[in-house]
């Protein structure tokens, strides 16, 4: 476990290194594509909640860090993502060797859109109305495509790393 | 193998966590010090991904666009000359304008200094409206003052580190700037409306002499937030309503803000 936690933690500095020197500056349709919301739900896909829930609040925090928005509602975001897919990872839903090609993809692509919406609705919390001024339809179906491209590498990265932690599950 | 209960309870030990986070930062304490120390992790990384793939990036880049840039480059260098000929006409009224403005102690953002900077970072996310610069406090750069760019104002600095500042640009929907117009008589409020959409302005009056196409500049009220004079946007669409009593106003930024490369920031400290 401690392995595949040691791992996790450097592919999610990988990951929120990747989101600021690239997905800051390739735009499509205007908006941003949040891969730090992506690897929670990779991970969580593999089974394991607490590396998914690791993941999801780690990268958040890392990534409120580089911007001028509320500080954790990110972490909050990458926390709640990990934490469905992880139950949806547990029942075998999105197993990339024995589900259909699609189904990953498409649980990915749900969280994707699903994801902004979050964000906008958990600035409630930090007492922040202005956030849903933004590009968020835009940045909803931007998302969607993307983490339904990106989704299976990502997975498969996920549960190359998330390997050690299987194990000690089984 | 954790239980179903004890992952429930890492997952709203979590979110308690995060939410702490954020009530910390919303009552305003100390997320400065977490905030920099999570940029001083994540820098190498976000280094070394930028150093690998920003050749790569050009190189594709540049071979795709090559004629376009070809040609861009011809249309700059024309402008570049006209707008060096409308410098030199105007040289002579900016110095009469000086002249009556410092008569007048109204203050001239030619007379101030500025501080080029690169822009190093645009905006991370989709939510918020920020560029990073490469100057920062030992460069002079402090918080509120003013950033011009691309023939316009283009936000205001809002937070600094020893060599780089965040800059919060017009589009930000937190960013509101007082206005004026034509004559100077009416000021409006001009905010942001997000990353990419035009500049909304408050109510103005139909008798207000307005146009599509009329420039809006800085009103220096505020308590002195901005300088005056400084170029906002030009107005890009005006409707009046039947029976409305007010213009609505859509304004478009004088800078273009999805392409900054290089900002000045005037060194104005707010209300001084």
């Amino acid at each position: 476990m401690t392995s595949a936690r040691v791992l996790v933690t450097l592919a999610t500095f990988m990951i929120v290194g990747l989101q600021i020197a690239l997905f800051t500056q390739w735009r499509f349709g205007g908006v941003v594509v949040f891969i730090i919301w992506l690897w929670p739900v990779a991970v969580g896909l593999t089974g394991v909640t607490s590396l998914a829930l690791f993941s999801g609040v780690l990268a958040g925090v890392l990534f409120d860090a580089q911007t001028a928005t509320p500080f954790g509602l990110s972490a909050l975001v990458g926390l709640a993502l990990g934490y469905m897919s992880s139950r949806l990872g547990k029942e075998g839903v999105g197993d990339l060797d024995s589900a259909a090609w699609w189904v990953t993809p498409t649980i990915a692509a749900a969280a994707g859109g699903a994801a902004p919406l979050f964000y906008v609705i958990s600035g409630v919390v930090a007492w922040d109305f202005s956030l849903w001024r933004g590009s968020l339809v835009n940045s909803m179906v931007v998302n969607a495509v993307a983490f339904f491209v990106l989704s299976r590498p990502l997975t498969r990265l996920a549960l190359a790393l998330c390997a050690p932690a299987m194990k000690v599950r089984r | 193998m954790a239980s179903d209960r004890s992952r429930r309870r890492l997952f709203f030990t979590g979110v308690i966590g995060t939410l702490i986070l954020v009530t910390i930062y919303v009552s305003g304490g100390v997320v400065a010090g977490a905030k920099s120390a999570a940029h001083a992790v994540v820098y190498p990384f976000s280094w070394a991904a930028d150093f690998v793939a920003r050749p790569v990036g050009h190189l594709v880049a540049g071979v795709v666009n090559y004629s376009d840039i070809v040609a861009q480059n011809q249309q700059l260098r024309y402008e570049l000359a006209q707008a060096t000929m409308r410098a030199d006409e105007n040289a002579s009224a900016a110095a009469q304008l000086r002249l009556v403005n410092q008569a007048l102690h109204v203050p001239v953002v030619s007379s101030l200094g500025t501080v080029m900077a690169l822009v190093t970072t645009n905006s991370p996310t989709n939510f918020s409206a920020t560029v990073t610069i490469d100057k920062g406090q030992d460069e002079g750069v402090m918080n509120g003052m003013p950033v011009m760019g691309d023939g316009g104002l283009v936000g205001r600095v809002i937070d600094t580190s020893p060599h780089s500042a965040t800059v919060r640009l017009l589009t930000d929907t937190g960013s509101v700037v007082g206005a004026t117009f034509g004559s100077g008589a009416t000021s409006v409020l001009v905010s942001g409306q997000g990353l990419n959409n035009a500049l909304s302005v408050t109510q103005i009056p139909i008798t207000a002499a307005l146009g599509v196409g009329s420039l809006m500049s800085t009103n220096g009220l505020q308590g002195g937030l901005f300088p005056p004079g400084l170029p906002i946007g030009r107005v890009s669409k005006l409707l009046v309503n039947p029976g409305a009593s007010n213009y609505s106003v859509t304004l478009t930024p004088s800078a273009n803000l999805n392409n900054l490369s290089y900002v000045d920031v005037v060194l104005w400290e707010p209300s001084t």
